[in-house]
């Protein structure tokens, strides 16, 4: 119970975060979505209830404080969310490379997704920002990713062995 | 029964419609104000200034580093530049302090009627044995030994050895160094001769003489050495208890042999426009 009351904290906390991080970092150039990462984590690591949970409420999150329309990235991020616990089966993800490739899918996935909502939904063209930005987020991500799933790992052993 | 089996697909049924819901929700209603939102940005608004504040307290850290390191740099300038600009206050006070004493100098020259080359005093010995020093002028500048030299006030011995550039200077206080004087107030003469560290002592006065303690001693120039009246020092003390038929007087010296930087050398007798010679005084 503790988990789902806290979550909508620990959503606010990691995007405003990563936003943080993004503006120290990239001067704002360059998105630094560690929240899809969450995502992609809980598809392979926790259960349906707790990770669609977590997917919804961390993409809502994002849709509250990235000024973009209710419900986008929250919609991307249950797709993505579902996606990864179905091929979570399929995956070892022990395997780092194999993580870092399926983030990067994701990572295309989501972006190509954007691009094409914005592209019919809001006629917006964001086909000129595919090369400079989200290329280099996607490839950030899968990097990233790595990073995390190593890092978690380690933290799940500790907890788990002391 | 058929709620427990397909639980699962109901759930991710459920959470896929309520995306879209707001997804549609969103494109059709929003007006960038939903209660959602405003919940979220009160929420995240304490967050926001906390990382801001840490953010800035980095910034202000590094900053203030990378000024500090500046000012490193800067003070090590700066302490650089002062040890130049003492060097050259060193230099110019130097220059100062050499001009003071050669205008003190030249002002002797114009005072006496004798023609004076100046020198630097390049050497100094000190010994038991000598007292001398040695300048940086010779027989090339017309010096020849047994010329007077001179500082303010007056004498301070001659010239013995002359080499082409540089010559040795018999000070009055060496043991070897005799010279001719008078008393100035009495007139009474007697051999000034040295006595090292002591300064100097004036013999063949009789103890009948009147000298007394501060008389001025000058030279007597009766041996065609040393020019008359040149100021030698002034008697110290005296002593008549000795056996013998002498007084016993101590003269000290008026220059400061130890301070000596330049000498003149008396070189002879300064000529006047019509060709003629200055008399001695």
């Amino acid at each position: 119970m503790m988990y789902y009351v806290l979550l909508p904290f620990m959503a606010v906390v990691l995007v405003v975060l990563q936003s943080k991080l993004a503006e120290i970092l990239f001067s704002g150039l360059l998105t630094l979505e560690m929240s899809l990462i969450v995502v992609i984590y809980a598809g392979f690591r926790l259960d349906l209830w707790k990770g669609a949970a977590l997917s919804l409420v961390v993409g809502l999150a994002m849709d509250c404080l990235s000024g973009t329309v209710l419900g986008l990235f929250s919609l991307l991020y249950v797709c993505i969310f579902l996606f990864a616990w179905f091929v979570s089966s399929q995956i070892d993800s022990e395997r780092l490379y194999l993580i870092a490739g399926f983030s990067l899918i994701c990572a295309m996935v989501e972006s190509l997704a954007l691009v094409l909502i914005y592209q019919f939904v809001f006629e917006f063209d964001m086909v000129g920002k595919i090369l400079p930005v989200l290329v280099p987020q996607t490839l950030l991500v899968s990097v990233l990713s790595v990073c995390f799933f190593y890092a978690m790992r380690r933290v799940e052993r500790v907890l788990k062995y002391g | 029964m058929f709620f427990k089996n397909y639980r699962a697909v109901i759930f991710v049924g459920a959470v896929i419609l309520a995306a879209v819901f707001l997804f549609s929700y969103g494109l059709k209603y929003d007006a960038g104000q939903s209660l959602l939102q405003r919940l979220a940005l009160g929420a995240a608004a304490p967050v926001q200034k906390l990382l801001t504040l840490c953010v800035e307290s980095v910034d202000n850290a590094w900053t203030r580093y990378i000024r500090l390191v500046g000012l490193e740099e800067e003070n090590r300038k700066l302490k650089g530049a002062i040890g130049e600009l003492q060097m050259q206050l060193t230099l110019y006070r130097q220059g100062y302090l050499e001009a003071r004493r050669l205008q003190t100098l030249l002002s002797l020259e114009e005072r006496e009627p004798y023609r004076f080359v100046a020198a630097r005093i390049i050497g100094k010995e000190q010994g038991a044995l000598a007292k001398t020093l040695w300048i940086d002028k010779g027989e090339a500048h017309g010096l020849k030994p047994g010329m007077p030299v001179m500082a303010l006030p007056g004498l301070i011995g001659r010239l013995t050895n002359v080499s082409r550039h540089s010559a040795k200077v018999q000070l009055l206080i060496d043991e070897g160094s005799n010279v001719d004087v008078l008393v100035e107030r009495t007139r009474q003469q007697g051999m000034l001769r040295g006595a090292g560290s002591r300064g100097c002592v004036v013999r063949y006065i009789s103890k009948i003489q009147d000298v007394r303690e501060g008389d001025v001693i000058l030279t007597s120039g009766l041996s065609n050495v040393f020019p008359k009246g040149l100021l030698v020092g002034k008697v110290v003390h005296t002593d008549r208890s000795d056996a013998g038929m002498f007084l016993n007087i101590r003269v000290s010296p008026f220059a400061d042999f130890t301070s000596l930087e330049e000498v003149l050398v008396l070189a002879g007798e300064r000529k006047t426009p019509s060709g003629e010679r200055k008399a001695a005084k």
